[in-house]
């Protein structure tokens, strides 16, 4: 029996993949480095708790490009496993709204309480220097990763209609600008501003609760059958209004309903018969052929019997 | 890059700064206020951490005695600059004050005992001057 990936996608797949193994290597010393100099600010609390989040997506992201590029179809699951994808992308969203949550209630309670972080000295090579120093070190070198492994994300993500993939890209963004909000707030501490710790760390913070909310909106429309959504956010996406299109005006009588398994849309036609010659689904794809894989299926239901 | 380094290195003398400005205070007036925990003061490595705070700030401590809760309470309030005591690990003011590395210590573990200036929260560059003074005179601190 085959499996559920598109044979065009093979090549970007196991493309994706690789970058997904560096990104999880690099986020791994990221996550090191950040983690020895942490001390008690807030904001490198933040940032590392976001950077350690950040291996959620592309973890995800691997479990189900396995899954996609070597489980078979089988009579236990005879649609093979397309909607892994779905799955682990809601995964995500969940946990990057959760641990958001978390982190905008630390920084809210340290804020109120007016917590003065303390940033004090380490022996290094025989000498005192402040912490705050190979904090802002590190902040440095957690900004360089993440914005060279999403800028080559992006595009992959598009061409494989990968949401997962997508999340990952802008968490990588987010991920970076962390690193600067964080700099700013180390360097805000050590001009004695206590507070700018906190302000920095929350508004990490909201950024990933807003990248969370988005990916959860988007991941449950998909999870209970809603009308595709773009890549990019919770709004319908553009390839599925195209075929809505597309299928009204062969079928204008038609009620159209389309869902989305994972990368794949497919199409329910209401209340009209099926055309007398077979055709492909891709037949209907209103875009160019090199995204036609994306239309799995059309279904005809006919009238009601009168 | 012979013209930016010494900027740099001026720039890195100028952080961190006191949020209450503990250090640049102890200067100008020329006295720290340090609460002494009973029996601190009988021991040598917390004399001579008073005198290398003195000479570092050209100050001179103005001292206080008093049981372990009122010292600390008198920190936290900004009544006192330093309290120089016995604590354990598992202090409940761990995370309250900011602790310098242990001047000398008894027993191992959590359950040490270990005998070290506390600062105020956040006063990260008078926190700095306290951990080098403790690392300055004190074998065992100088390896924290």
């Amino acid at each position: 029996m085959t499996n559920s990936l598109p044979n065009e996608l093979r090549d970007t797949m196991r493309a994706a993949i690789r970058l997904e193994y560096w990104n999880l290597f690099w986020t791994a010393t990221i996550v090191v480095v950040m983690g020895l100099v942490m001390g008690q600010s807030e904001t490198m609390k933040t940032a590392w708790v976001e950077d350690t989040l950040g291996v959620v997506p592309p973890i995800m992201f691997l479990i189900a490009a396995r899954m996609e590029l070597t489980g078979k179809r089988s009579k236990r699951f005879p649609f093979g496993f397309e909607r892994v994808n779905g799955l682990g992308f809601f995964v995500a969203a969940v946990a990057l709204t959760a641990v958001g949550l978390l982190l905008l209630y630390n920084a809210a309670t340290a804020l109120v309480a007016a917590e003065h972080a303390t940033v004090g000295s380490i022996v290094l090579f025989g000498h005192d220097l402040w912490l705050g120093w190979l904090m802002i070190a590190a902040q440095l070198y957690s900004l360089v990763p993440p914005m060279l492994i999403g800028r080559k994300e992006l595009p992959l993500a598009e061409k494989l209609n990968d949401k997962l993939l997508h999340t990952d890209a802008l968490m990588n963004k987010a991920n970076w600008l962390t690193g600067a909000a964080g700099l700013a707030g180390i360097v805000g501490l050590g001009l004695g501003w206590w507070w700018a710790d906190s302000v920095a760390a929350a508004i990490i913070s909201i950024d990933v609760i807003s990248d969370g909310v988005k990916a959860l909106r988007s991941s449950t429309a998909e999870l209970v059958d809603g009308s595709p959504r773009a890549l990019s956010g919770p709004e319908l996406s553009g390839d599925a209004l195209a075929l809505e299109e597309r299928l009204r005006s062969e079928f204008p009588s038609a009620t159209i309903r389309l869902r989305e398994t994972g990368r794949l849309i497919r199409a329910e036609v209401h209340g009209v018969h099926p055309p007398c010659e077979p055709r492909h689904p891709r037949h209907y794809w209103p875009r160019g052929k090199e995204r036609a894989w994306r239309l799995a299926q059309v279904s005809f239901v006919p009238p009601d019997q009168e | 890059m012979a013209f930016a380094l010494p900027l740099l290195l001026s720039a890195c003398e100028g952080l961190p700064r006191d949020p209450a400005g503990t250090l640049a205070r102890v200067e100008k007036n020329h006295i720290f206020t340090v609460g002494l925990v009973a029996g601190a003061y009988e021991s040598p490595a917390a004399r001579r951490l008073l005198a290398e705070i003195a000479k570092r700030t050209r100050a001179r401590p103005q001292v206080i005695h008093g049981p372990q809760e009122v010292l600390l309470e008198h920190l936290s309030q900004g009544r006192a600059d330093l309290v120089i005591g016995s604590f354990s690990e598992a202090s409940p003011w761990e995370t309250e004050m900011a602790f310098g590395p242990a001047l000398a210590s008894q027993g191992a573990g959590k359950h040490a005992i270990e005998l070290k200036a506390a600062m105020r929260n956040g006063e990260n560059r008078w926190i700095m001057l306290v951990e080098r003074a403790s690392r300055a005179v004190s074998r065992e601190a100088s390896g924290q």
